[in-house]
């Protein structure tokens, strides 16, 4: 007789007692209602096996197996098996414990006697179509964190933006009265007492390093008009390299690059770009001041989600096999700490603070990125090392 | 040699105050502060100066305001402007070469030889 629920399941009946086998696979293999492919396990270890080989609709488990007792075995296997509904069989009668069965995950309970035929094929189908919302649902609920999490950034980039011209104007002016007044100070004084130079290079230092923070924030609020035209990006690293080339020859750090040679274009703000460029060329030099080795590599390719994590992949303009131009800067130093990781993109982050670093070359890089609906990414090379990468929507080819 | 004559128009006092500073001490000018920008027009009118270093932003009169008040003035109308602000940065100002909408700027903050080589070059093309 045809089913009255649709498809048939494949179901894994985790049971030890060989007498509720039985009763169970009679009322499946009898029930006019659904249809059945069953399977036995009598431990978790024993499921544990069976579960990858077979794709299983649904589980119905018995809470006291050989190996396992209680809630406890619910829950080793909601840990191993997440996504597969399970009907919790309990031999006891105790509704409480079926209840809470049903909070740490199964999709509904039997007791065992107390049930007929009609409600166990109900109770399996039924877990299967509540897990399947369920899993709709957490899948809805997580597309709405990730959408929240990108508001919330796009909501500090406006604040930011939107206080940094008007922070700028204000700071700026004392600054400038600092500034003229030790240039003052400097010229009228003329002195060659030490500490009366230290002081006034000391306020100036200070002053100028207080003009480059604002300098960052404004860098923040001049994003919206990008003036983009089609570029080769190799041109742009050949123009980075000779702008970073001393400071590379200082502390000894070998540049490479390996640019391929007929890449796509891409459209983008040169000046901004570059920037972002050479912001990840001193990046890397800083990390490596005892020397190293740092390599730029460009190359086209079908974008894939493999190419960066998902946090990274936010607010891209193209999509899995798209075109897109690659660009790689790996160095050989010491890399980012584990913890730091997701910080080093934050607006002020940096680990460099006593040497003059401010933390805004990352978190700038990555608003210009986006605001060209690209992406950049910095993890750990597997052998030591950092990697930047600056992934870009290739241009579609102009018909000749 | 007579000292050029410098009216600074800021409501920043310490900062016009840096610039009179900064410039007397050269010893080759005399320069006149003026930081309320509604009383620029007449005391430049009296002061008669050979440049006039403007603020952009201001309470009241903003800088293109008082520009506009000097270019229409009989005996200011040819004096040269310089805008100093804090509204722009250096890179921007040089990449428009020192001139945005036909005026001189400077970036605040910047270095008083910047600001010296300014005011000569502006007296020179306006003699
Ligand atoms: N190539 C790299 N290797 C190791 N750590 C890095 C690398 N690039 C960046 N970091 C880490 O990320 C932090 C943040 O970088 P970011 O460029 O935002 O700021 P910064 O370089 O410290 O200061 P700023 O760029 O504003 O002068 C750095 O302080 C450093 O700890
Ligand atoms: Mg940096």
């Amino acid at each position: 007789m045809k089913s009255q629920f649709g498809k048939k399941l494949k179901v894994l009946l985790v049971e030890n007692n060989l007498v509720d086998r039985k009763v169970i696979i009679k009322m499946l293999s009898t029930s006019p209602y659904g249809h059945f492919d069953p399977k036995f396990a009598s431990s978790l270890v024993e499921a544990f096996e069976l579960l990858p080989k077979h794709k299983f609709d649904v589980v119905l488990l018995d809470l006291n197996v050989d190996d396992s007792k209680g809630l406890e075995t619910l829950k080793k296997f909601h840990r191993r098996f997440p996504h597969l509904p399970v009907v919790v069989n309990t031999g006891s009668y105790q509704d409480d414990l079926g209840l809470k069965a049903i909070t740490k995950g199964a999709q509904d309970y039997l007791i065992k006697g107390m049930y007929k035929s009609y409600s166990l094929v109900k109770s399996l189908y039924y877990a299967v179509e509540r897990k399947r919302v369920e899993e709709e649902l957490k899948n809805a609920y997580n597309k709405l964190q990730q959408t929240q999490i990108q508001l919330i950034q796009a909501e500090k980039m406006n604040v930011i933006g939107g206080l940094a011209s008007g922070v700028a104007h204000e700071v700026k002016n004392p600054l400038a009265t600092i500034l003229y007044g030790v240039e003052y100070l400097e010229n009228s004084l003329k002195t060659s007492d030490e500490k009366i130079v230290l002081t006034l290079d000391s306020i100036q230092e200070a002053a100028k390093s207080a003009n480059n923070i604002i300098k960052g924030l404004l860098d923040f609020a001049s994003l919206t008009n990008l003036k983009k035209t089609p570029e080769n990006i190799n041109t742009l690293i050949d123009q980075a390299i000779h702008l970073t080339r001393p400071q590379c020859e200082r502390v000894s750090v070998h540049l490479e690059k390996n640019l391929q040679n007929d890449l796509p274009l891409i459209k983008i703000d040169r000046n901004r770009i570059q920037q972002v460029i050479v912001d990840l060329i001193v990046n890397a030099i800083y990390a490596m001041n005892n020397g190293g080795r740092l390599m730029i590599r460009t190359y086209g390719k079908k974008f894939s989600d493999q190419d960066v994590g998902w946090i990274d992949r936010r607010g891209r303009s193209f999509g899995q096999g798209d075109d897109v131009v690659v660009v790689d800067f790996e160095d050989t130093g010491p890399g980012i700490k584990d913890e730091y990781l997701i910080k080093i993109f934050d607006p002020f982050f940096t680990t460099r603070r006593a040497a003059g670093g401010i933390g805004l070359g990352l978190s700038i890089a990555r608003t210009i990125m986006n605001s060209h609906g690209g992406i950049i990414s910095l993890h750990n090379k597997t052998g030591g090392g950092a990697r930047a990468r600056l992934i870009f929507k290739a241009n579609k080819k102009e018909p000749v | 040699m007579k000292k050029k004559k410098v009216l600074v128009i800021d409501d920043e006092r310490g900062f016009t105050k840096m610039v009179k500073l900064n410039l007397e001490a050269s010893g080759d000018y005399e320069v006149k502060i003026q930081n309320n920008s509604l009383d620029a027009l007449q005391t430049a009118i009296e002061f008669q100066p050979d440049v006039i270093l403007l603020d952009v932003i201001m309470p009241d009169l903003e800088g293109p305001d008082v520009v506009y008040q000097i270019k229409n003035n009989e005996v200011l109308k040819n004096t040269p402007v310089i805008f100093i602000t804090a509204n722009i940065t250096r890179e921007e100002v040089e990449a428009q070469e020192g001139y945005i909408g036909g005026h001189a700027f400077l970036a605040k903050p910047g270095s008083i030889d910047e600001l010296i080589a300014c005011i000569e070059k502006q007296i020179k093309s306006h003699p």
